[in-house]
């Protein structure tokens, strides 16, 4: 008896020994051996770190009207883990509708069930009852918060340029992936100058660091960074002149076009109208399919902003370079006159002016007054494609200038271009095309402010400007940007001066195209142009069908004697530049005269 | 007689200091783990504690284990009827009835059945001839059988276990042939599949979290993770007390009560942990050792039983709070909070320190060759 007595001790001696063994290494494992991983995985338990996104900064014209801002916005959002924990899914359904007034989706529902993700909104743009239900009732809503989300405002005023001002939206992946400051939350711009100023306009977001318990209940602040609040930009587009535009071509009736006006010594962009517009806000908050539809199948290309991205033939709205040119080359002097026919011949080809009766013995000036194209088709050949194609180049066309606002630059067609192109030589009959701004050469609406620049304002080609300022919230001051030269023409005086006549004639000349532009009380100067779509050698004028008719050009510049503005006005399928473009630009400049926003 | 009854020294004083120490600590503990509730519990369990200390102190002077184990069958019925009458009039928490409430206080009789069934076990091991036949073996087993039912469909898996466990080393310390051990160890192992039809959908879920946790991660076996993590976390020095984040930002459920382990794991790290475990290690084998001296069979047994019912209870649940047992709801001995469990527990030791008061007080002490003899 005694000896199993003692041996039977031994046993259970051994036994709880070998336990205590094993729950101790395993508590040595758990807690030395692994105690970093868990130490980790605890802190992640009840750490979380929200983000604090910050406003966007807010987009003013030049003059201080506003265009774009935030605010803040409220969303119901659930964890579905927790909800599932908490309640049975009938009840949660029963909450919502009664307390708070919301239907959950069947898909919705599928997410809490089965968890699908770690995160679900309910409702986006609470109101301002739901949100006091929520408050008075919080403790019934396990699992269940409101997140601050920040909206992007914009003006009416802004509706006259969504163009320019683009839209926000959250960024994707791969622009999360690229920059490790943004967030899925946060407001980036996607086009227009929300795109362009991101930088400037974005902020920075804070950090803050809380603990939370198992339902996801915030408990204490650890530590907190505070966000840095987005700068505010000042453009340097006047809203009043964007708006007078807008009027003017919504008045014209005319379906599709742009206007660009600048101011010629700063090259600021005052106006950037691409025509027909769309609802800015509209189209940020999402629309319904059937809008959606009529956006993108509108033949008008409402989306598309033809200013920076439209290619067009430029007709003779081209005259002024190609001028210009010839006369600093010596092929003319501002008193050559040259015989232009109704017709110029090169071998076997006809090359037709566009007034059949010709011009006469003229000069430049006069062959700019009547937009005589014999008269370019000579001094074009003269001058050789060369030439025209480096002018051309040195005035900044087919250049980005400012490569953040200019998406697309014109097509410049040389002797490389065509082989690469068409694989054949270069032939007269292309230099004469060319002279007149014909043949394969397209240019961006803006593009065409650059051919009156240099000749109004010094020989400066400039950097174009959309921003004027923005204030910089670290060191509290006003940033503005300065006029940065790229390049200086020294055009002989009485060259420029001849050119300058030519297109003053254009407007107040005998002959002139654009006479509706002497009705403005402001002395000004322009050329018309009206760029043939179709092969101009089967001319058909009047066409039917929209989009085989010419397009209508006018480009401008007043006062005469000190410009302080240059203006393009297109019209997409126009016709004609001085019938429909000129008028839109006479309405855009008397308008601004009698609003006294320009006087001489 | 004053004198008398503040002096200690014939006590056994290793289990009395560590059972007073645990005690104490205790509440420290349960304070660090439901504060941040803005609950009371640590001052009822102050309470629980003063009554405790109480009877580990005082009660042994005003006692003599052999008159209780002469009515351990009246109390054995006494447990049964509570028992039932909990099936009957019990409240329900989380599911399973195990209280009866008494207003000032939840008294849950399937702890006192532990006792209960610990003394009655001992009170027929002392009248059956030894080593044990097997018919003593079956009639102990139908003794144990009917608490055991009725606490296993309570649902409690854990203290019926309990019920059962010191038993079973109670019979194995009466020198039942290890050839029946054997057999009966078999016929066990077969009957698992059967067992598993018996048992509960929860402790089935419990069971297929223990050995898959990943696949139950979010439901069943919560518990188990965060408490692993918890007591992981704790590394070897801990975070300090009441800084235990796992445990105040309510990522572990049951803290205070089954899970109090993981709390001390997380809060106090590797060095005391491991140490606690030795402390039950020691508490459970002393009390055992001391019955492996005694040579009154009633309590010898006695001390079998209540060295083997702290030293299991303990192992389980410390296992159960790092994975290496399913959760079964097992409190830690002296350490979670519960008023009835901390009251019996502390019982077993007063009459365990009266066993060896009277033991020593009566010069009942023989000497090894003397047990030999005998």
């Amino acid at each position: 008896m005694a000896e199993f007595l003692r041996s039977r001790f031994g046993v259970v001696f051994t036994l709880f020994f070998i336990i205590a063994l094993i729950i101790t290494g395993r508590l040595f494992y758990l807690q030395i051996i692994q105690g970093q991983h868990y130490r980790e995985i605890s802190d992640r338990n009840y750490m979380r770190i929200f983000v604090t996104n910050p406003p966007r900064g807010r987009i003013y014209d030049r003059n201080g009207v506003l265009l774009a801002y935030d605010v803040p916005t409220f969303q119901l959002v659930c964890l579905p883990y927790i909800v599932r924990k908490n309640y049975k899914i009938e009840d949660f359904k029963k909450y919502m509708k009664e307390l708070l007034n919301i239907d959950l989706t069947d898909k919705q529902i599928e997410i809490i069930e089965k968890n699908l993700y770690p995160q679900l909104i309910i409702q986006k743009n609470l109101s301002p009852e739901q949100m006091r239900t929520y408050w008075n009732y919080s403790y019934l809503f396990n699992g269940v918060y409101i997140d601050v989300v920040p909206k992007r405002v914009y003006t009416p005023e802004a509706n006259y340029l969504p163009h320019v001002i683009g839209y926000v939206g959250y960024p994707s992946e791969k622009e999360l992936k690229k920059n490790p400051d943004l967030n899925m939350n946060m407001l980036v711009g996607k086009t227009g100058v929300e795109k362009i100023f991101d930088n400037i306009l974005r902020g920075k977001p804070g950090k803050r660091a809380v603990l939370v318990d198992a339902m996801g209940r915030q408990k204490k602040i650890l530590w907190e960074e505070e966000p840095e609040k987005g700068n505010d930009i000042y453009l340097t587009i006047d809203i009043r002149l964007q708006k007078i535009a807008y009027e003017s071509f919504a008045k014209s009736k005319n379906p599709s076009g742009a206007v660009v006006i600048v101011e010629p010594n700063s090259y600021d962009i005052l106006t950037l109208l691409s025509y027909p517009t769309y609802d800015l806000q509209k189209f940020y908050e999402g629309m319904t399919k059937e809008e959606w539809q009529n956006l993108t199948s509108n033949i008008y290309k409402p989306l598309l902003n033809k200013v920076f991205s439209g290619l067009y033939p430029p007709g003779s709205i081209y005259k002024p370079l190609v001028s210009i040119a010839a006369l600093e080359e010596g092929v003319i002097t501002p008193q050559t006159r040259i015989l232009s026919k109704g017709e110029f011949n090169i071998g076997k080809y006809v090359y037709r002016n566009w007034d059949k009766r010709g011009c006469g013995y003229i000069d430049v000036s006069q062959a700019l007054e009547m937009s005589c194209d014999t008269f370019y088709y000579q001094v074009g050949l003269k001058l050789g494609i060369d030439k025209i194609v480096k002018y051309t180049k040195e005035f900044g066309i087919g250049e980005k200038l400012n490569p953040d606002i200019e998406s697309k630059t014109a097509i410049i067609p040389d002797r490389e271009w065509k082989k690469k192109v068409f694989k054949t030589g270069w032939f007269y009959g292309d230099t004469v095309n060319l002279s007149i701004g014909q043949g394969y050469i397209a240019i961006t609406p803006f593009e065409a402010t650059k051919i009156i620049l240099p000749i109004i304002n010094g020989g400066y080609v400039l950097k174009p400007n959309l921003l004027k300022a923005y204030f910089d919230n670290k060191t509290q001051k006003l940033i503005h940007s300065q006029r940065e030269v790229i390049r200086q023409f020294k055009f002989k005086n009485y060259n420029v001066e001849a050119v300058k006549y030519g297109m003053y004639r254009v407007v107040y000349g005998p002959n002139g195209t654009a006479k509706v532009m002497a009705t403005v009380p402001i002395r000004n100067a322009g050329k018309t142009g009206t760029a043939q779509v179709y092969t101009y050698m089967t001319r058909i004028k009047k066409h039917h069908k929209w989009e085989l008719r010419d397009h209508g050009w006018f480009i401008d510049f007043a006062p005469y004697d000190k410009p302080k503005i240059a203006m393009v006005v297109f019209v997409e399928h126009g016709e004609s530049g001085g019938k429909v473009a000129a008028p839109i630009a006479a309405s855009i400049l008397r308008k601004v005269y009698y609003e006294k926003i320009l006087q001489e | 007689m004053i004198k008398e009854i503040l002096s200690f020294k014939d006590y056994d004083r290793f289990v009395l200091s560590i059972t007073v120490f645990l005690l104490l600590w205790s509440v420290i503990n349960i304070y660090s783990a439901s504060f941040h509730e803005f609950s009371n519990l640590y001052i009822k369990q102050i309470v629980f504690v003063s009554i405790s200390l109480l009877i580990i102190l005082f009660l042994p002077k005003f006692m003599d284990y052999r008159k209780i184990l002469e009515i351990s069958l009246f109390l054995y019925i006494i447990g049964v009827v509570l028992l039932i009458l909990v099936k009957i009039f019990g409240t329900t928490i989380l599911g399973a009835k195990r209280w009866i409430n008494l207003g000032f206080f939840q008294l849950q009789p399937s702890e006192i059945m532990k006792v209960i069934v610990i003394l009655t076990t001992s009170h027929f091991l002392s009248r059956l001839e030894l080593p044990l036949s097997l018919k003593g073996f079956f009639k102990i087993m139908f003794l144990v059988g009917i608490p055991f039912v009725l606490i296993k469909t309570q649902p409690d898996l854990g203290s019926a276990i309990l019920i059962l466990l010191p038993v079973l080393f109670m019979v194995f310390f009466a020198g039942f042939k290890s050839k029946y051990i054997l057999i009966l160890n078999t016929i066990v192992l077969i009957s698992l599949p059967i067992v598993w039809h018996f048992l509960e959908d929860y402790q089935k879920n419990r069971i297929i979290a223990f050995f898959n946790p990943d696949a139950y991660s979010k439901e069943f076996a919560y518990q188990i993770i965060q408490s692993i993590i918890a007591v992981g976390s704790g590394q070897l020095t801990g975070k300090g007390f009441l800084e235990g984040s796992q445990s105040k930002y309510y990522f572990l459920p049951e803290q205070h009560t089954d899970f109090i382990f993981a709390t001390i794991g997380e809060e106090w790290g590797f060095v005391v942990s491991a140490g606690l475990v030795l402390v039950y290690f020691f508490l459970s084998l002393k009390i055992l050792y001391t019955g492996y001296r005694l040579t009154d069979i009633g309590g010898k047994f006695i001390c079998y039983g209540i060295g083997s019912l702290i030293g299991s209870q303990a192992f389980i649940n410390i296992a159960m709070n790092i994975g290496l047992f399913p959760v079964v709801g097992v409190p830690l001995p002296f350490l979670s909070y519960g008023g009835t469990a901390l009251i019996v527990f502390s019982t077993m030791i007063a009459i365990y320190q009266n066993i060896y008061f009277l033991d020593k007080k009566n010069k009942f002490k023989l000497s090894h060759s003397e047990v030999e003899k005998y």
